[in-house]
């Protein structure tokens, strides 16, 4: 545990035990705070942030049990011990339930004590630690974004846009292989910018921000954008886009744009993965107070091993390594702007069949 | 034709700028540029122009998008096409959720996806001005 100091709060109704845990504690450098009622107990928490709180099941006013349920709605991260005067399985499976990490049965013998905080703090200790390790990564990610968008994007579009340009000036001034190959350099440099603005859209937005500016979006409308987006791609391939039940008067409390783009990450995965002269279909189903969106193509499909890893980030399925290219960001997006909706994403798949990706959102009253 | 058309490009990268002037001073457009919003607002209102292309993904963002606003409410400046030119289309709903994104998010205005196909940008600009010649000769 080393020499971190911790805050500890104990909380019981029976000076004797605080006494008692008090003394117990003493040489651990630790500062120890006790109280003898539970609310004034949840009281001070707020104050004093502890660490670890202590505390009694079986208090006069509000119970332990309600304690702890307080203490960690406004911090779930501290840890807790609970006393049980009798130690029956039900009260300490109880305790667990409300987030306690152990329990302890009254009368308390000072070795089990003092070991069962020393484990408690060491969850502290980790929690606290898996905090800051998050937050750094939070911060890496967003320097990263900026990297990304500022060094890398703006030079690149330049050497883009001239490209074409010079395509174009250059016409008739070259031969053949020397066209076709500058055709390939647009080609590659447009695929490479596809992936920095791909990357670009997961890591720098802030998808959560969306959320401030929710409004009714009608289904009907993500839907239509969506198809007319990727129609040319799908034309392409000669795949048909099929809809069914896209009239659907049902809206949904969001952001239009972001809305879309899930839908058309999922279309765009659809049709990579899809035969050319096959169809995909946009299928719209109402369920309760949910609307569900899914797209279905008979393409590869996904291997059953690979199909709960699909939504994360980063991840390309090892079968989908051969001849079809992609940074593996468009389904992660398109779960965390679902997620930002309250909704879900999921996925079925056969492989050799084809399959679906679901998107189901909660919808607003039909009026 | 008589006299070249002016046109005005605002847009904060200078490359890319040079990319599309070469295209356009080539069908024989006279073409000026500012390389950020301040600069391009003053030579905006410095003269008459027949077009404005603009960046509207300037610098982080949103200058860009601030700027076509203030042309769509100036009530002189309104009357010249505006070809408006964006990075991502997409990236727009993530820096702007709930606004409109596409086409016609400042009304009446054309819109084009960085990279711009040569062609098309002749073709666009063209039929702008030609909609706007159209527009004057009727007012008259």
């Amino acid at each position: 545990m080393g020499n971190e100091r911790y805050k500890i709060l104990l909380i019981d109704d029976e000076e004797v035990v605080l006494d008692s845990c008090a003394r117990m504690l003493r040489g651990g450098n630790h500062e120890v705070v006790s109280i003898m009622d539970g609310a004034q107990g949840v009281e001070l928490a707020h104050q004093f942030h502890p660490d670890l709180v202590i505390v009694d099941l079986k208090m006069p006013g509000i119970s332990g049990l309600e304690v702890l349920e307080r203490i960690h709605a406004f911090d779930p991260t501290i840890v807790s011990i609970m006393l049980t005067g009798f130690a029956t399985v039900g009260s300490a499976v109880d305790a667990m339930k409300r987030g306690a990490c152990d329990f302890l049965p009254k009368p308390i013998a000072p070795d089990e004590f003092r070991m069962v905080v020393s484990r408690a703090l060491e969850r502290r200790r980790l929690i606290l630690e898996t905090q800051a390790l998050r937050r750094e990564k939070e911060m890496l990610r967003e320097q990263f974004a900026a990297i990304v968008s500022h060094e890398l994007k703006s030079p690149l579009g330049a050497i883009q846009q001239n490209l074409f340009v010079l395509a174009e000036e250059l016409s008739d001034k070259l031969d053949e292989s020397q066209r076709q190959r500058l055709e390939r350099m647009k080609v590659r440099v447009t695929d490479l910018m596809k992936m920095i603005q791909t990357w670009l859209r997961l890591i720098s937005a802030d998808i959560g921000k969306i959320r401030d500016n929710f409004h009714p979006v009608a289904i009907k409308e993500v839907i239509a954008k969506a198809i007319e987006s990727v129609q040319n791609e799908a034309t392409r391939k000669n795949i048909e886009v099929l809809a069914e039940g896209a009239d659907t008067p049902r809206r949904v409390n969001g952001d239009e744009g972001t809305l879309v783009q899930a839908l058309v990450n999922l279309l765009n995965n659809a049709i990579k993965y899809s035969r050319s002269a096959s169809e995909i279909q946009v299928r719209v189903t109402e369920d309760g107070d949910k609307v569900a969106l899914a797209v279905a193509d008979s393409g590869v499909g996904i291997a059953a091993d690979e199909l709960p890893h699909v939504f994360e980030d980063f991840y390309r399925a090892p079968s989908s390594a051969k001849g079809e290219q992609g940074a593996g960001l468009g389904l992660p997006l398109s779960r965390r702007i679902v997620e930002a909706h309250d909704g879900t994403i999921s996925v079925s798949s056969e492989p050799g069949k084809g399959s679906t990706f679901t998107i189901r959102l909660p919808a607003l009253k039909t009026s | 034709m008589s006299k070249a058309k002016q046109l005005l490009i605002i847009d904060d990268d200078v490359d890319y700028v040079d990319g599309i002037k070469a295209i356009l001073t080539r069908a024989g457009y006279e073409v000026a540029a500012a390389y950020n919003p301040k600069s391009g607002m003053e030579l905006l209102k410095s003269k008459p122009w027949d077009l404005f292309l603009l960046d509207v993904m300037m610098g982080r963002g949103a200058e860009g998008i601030m700027m076509a606003r203030q042309i769509g409410k100036d009530p002189k400046l309104r009357e010249t096409p505006l070809l408006i030119i964006t990075g991502i289309r997409e990236q727009i709903a993530f820096l702007f959720p709930g606004e409109p994104v596409h086409p016609h998010f400042v009304a009446n205005d054309e819109l084009m996806e960085k990279p711009v196909d040569p062609k098309l940008l002749l073709e666009r600009v063209a039929a702008l001005l030609k909609a706007s010649e159209a527009k004057k000769a009727k007012a008259k």
